[in-house]
């Protein structure tokens, strides 16, 4: 499969500080890839600087074969940005917001005016479509902020935290719009802090840390790389004393007890291990089971572990 | 190479116009009645042209040249100083930048708007002075040239103006004022070039506000200081040079 996205060597210093540090990786035409990173990783200035926001000071990148620099407008013309604040005119209405867009695409006013329609209805912005944006909620602010991003059927898109602050219905619509655009062969780039998420939507997922591009591969070889993060979730009939809770601590292969509400998580390399002690610990002390779930390692997990670590591991080479 | 990917790189012909227009239209709806670009584009013309009058012995018909210049320069150099800094605020300008639009259209967005909201402002004080005050039409090109490139040079004063490095509106606005009033004294609005000391002739060289006025004086049967030719040479100049100078700095800022 053709790469929509090439990213090569691309580096950005501010003054002094080494923002990005040399990203190279590819993202496959109609793609849903991760971009994740702690706070100042690098990764809003990755977006920035594939989107040609922020001019590069190393490397190059394009897009569908353009350079994202020398071919910057033809670049904009078939990518859609959503910035991480909704930036919406506050003072136009839904539908003027919409129009004016795709005005500023080269559209002309019946298929803007047609594209709005679509979109006010896939967003569900239909009961808010002459309010003006600055009476919105986040929700329909934000949604309307990626309908925006779409009027002009862009081959690429990049998010940046689509879903952040949002309602479960704003933030479920969205998941299925991003999965809607993949079916459609839409490539979708996206920088998120919702591990989650992008373990749900995304094909393959590259973590920064300090400008560094430490790991890119699929979620699921991404977890195996932190097995011994793996758990024993337990809840009890009734709450434990303190002696009972030390208990959990010694089974054996336990690394780590977490209480979550009314649960316990049992952190473990090896789930057989537990599953086989903690019958007879129930046993000895009355306790009944409501529910024993084992789990994988998280993407948290993953992530936590690489970029505590910031070593270079690049699962893909 | 796909379909999008050819028509993206080789847009079609006026492309650039059609986006600046939308801008202009966009910043018509948004930023026209908004208080701000009221009370300094309007309020504060018609105030200091009563701060002038009022207790000087001059009929009113030899103020209207000064008050038509007045309002030319401030309703039209304050609209990019306001929509400018609130868009950068609201991270709306960023909106221009994720188009297929060049900061050369998003540049001229902006001084089309402005330009269009001086140029139907300026027409009402020149109405009321013809049809209520004796004002008579004497050089019809002299004027036509004084309202559209004058506009135009006092639109591309506030652009280049609006790219000042400051975040909030109220910012700007305070540089646009520290650049308008001095302008006003030396600029022969309502005290003639030729009557200033040495200094301020010399000054009145660098202002492109002083050929606007020429122009409309001369254009409403007054004498002209530096001859029409040099007026609309100095008017093409300064416009060229300061919208050029507005998209080398939003580039800057982009950067």
């Amino acid at each position: 499969m053709d790469a929509s996205i090439k990213v090569n060597g691309l580096t950005k210093y501010f003054g002094e500080l080494l923002a990005v540090d040399h990203v190279s990786f590819d993202v496959e035409a109609g793609e849903i890839f991760g971009f994740l990173g702690p706070n100042g990783a690098g990764k809003t200035t990755t977006l920035r600087m594939l989107t040609n926001l922020t001019r590069p000071s190393e490397g190059t990148a394009t897009i569908l074969g353009m350079d994202t620099v020398r071919d910057t407008l033809a670049v904009k013309a078939v990518t859609g940005i959503v910035p991480e604040a909704s930036n919406v005119f506050f003072e136009l209405t839904t539908v003027a917001n919409l129009t004016f867009t795709g005005a500023l695409y080269g559209m002309r006013k019946k298929e803007t005016a047609t594209r709005a329609d679509e979109l006010i209805k896939l967003f569900d912005l239909e009961d808010h479509r002459k309010k003006k944006s600055v009476e919105l909620s986040l929700g329909f602010r934000r949604r309307l902020t990626i309908a925006m991003s779409l009027m002009h059927d862009p081959q690429v898109v990049f998010l940046d935290e689509p879903t952040s602050g949002l309602d479960v219905e704003s933030s479920r619509l969205i998941r299925d719009i991003v999965q809607d655009l993949h079916r459609k062969g839409v490539t979708v780039f996206i920088t998120t802090h919702n591990m989650e998420e992008a373990n749900q939507l995304c094909h393959r997922i590259a973590v920064i840390n300090h400008g560094d591009l430490i790991a890119v591969d699929t979620p699921e070889r991404l977890k195996q790389a932190a097995t011994e993060a793996q758990a024993i979730e337990v809840s009890f009939d009734r709450e434990m004393n303190a002696d009972e809770e030390k208990g959990l601590w010694s089974l054996p292969c336990v690394s780590d007890v977490r209480p979550l509400g009314d649960k316990y998580h049992l952190v473990t390399s090896d789930p057989p291990c537990v599953l086989e002690a903690i019958y007879p610990f129930m046993s000895e002390r009355g306790l009944k089971p409501v529910s024993l779930n084992t789990f994988g390692p998280s993407l948290e997990d993953v992530f936590v572990k690489l970029t505590a670590k910031g070593e270079g591991v690049t699962a893909d080479e | 190479m796909s379909d999008a990917v050819a028509t993206a790189r080789k847009p079609v012909a006026w492309d650039g116009l059609r986006k600046a227009w939308a801008i202009s239209a966009k910043d018509m709806k948004i930023y026209y009645f908004q208080p701000a670009v009221l009370i300094f584009g309007l309020v504060f013309p018609v105030a200091i042209f009563f701060a002038f009058m009022i207790g000087r012995d001059v009929k009113a018909v030899n103020l209207f040249p000064g008050l038509i210049a007045l309002t030319l320069f401030f309703s039209t150099t304050t609209v990019a100083p306001f929509s400018v800094p609130w868009e950068k605020m609201n991270r709306t300008f960023e909106r221009l930048l994720f188009a297929p639009v060049s900061m050369t259209d998003a540049v001229l967005g902006k001084v089309m708007s402005a330009f269009l909201f001086g140029f139907v402002i300026c027409l009402f004080p020149l109405a009321i002075g013809l049809i209520f005050f004796g004002s008579t039409i004497k050089d019809w090109t002299a004027l036509v040239v004084a309202l559209v490139l004058g506009n135009l040079c006092m639109a591309t004063m506030g652009m280049l103006i609006s790219t000042v490095k400051a975040d909030t509106p109220p910012k700007v606005m305070m540089v646009l004022n520290l650049v308008r009033l001095p302008l006003m004294f030396i600029s022969g609005i309502f005290i003639a070039i030729s009557t200033l000391p040495l200094y301020g002739r010399v000054l009145a060289w660098f202002s492109p506000v002083s050929y606007a006025a020429d122009l409309l004086y001369k254009g409403l049967g007054f004498k002209d200081y530096f001859g029409v030719l040099t007026d609309l040479l100095m008017l093409l100049a300064f416009t060229a040079a300061m919208f050029v100078a507005s998209v080398l700095r939003m580039k800057a800022w982009n950067r």
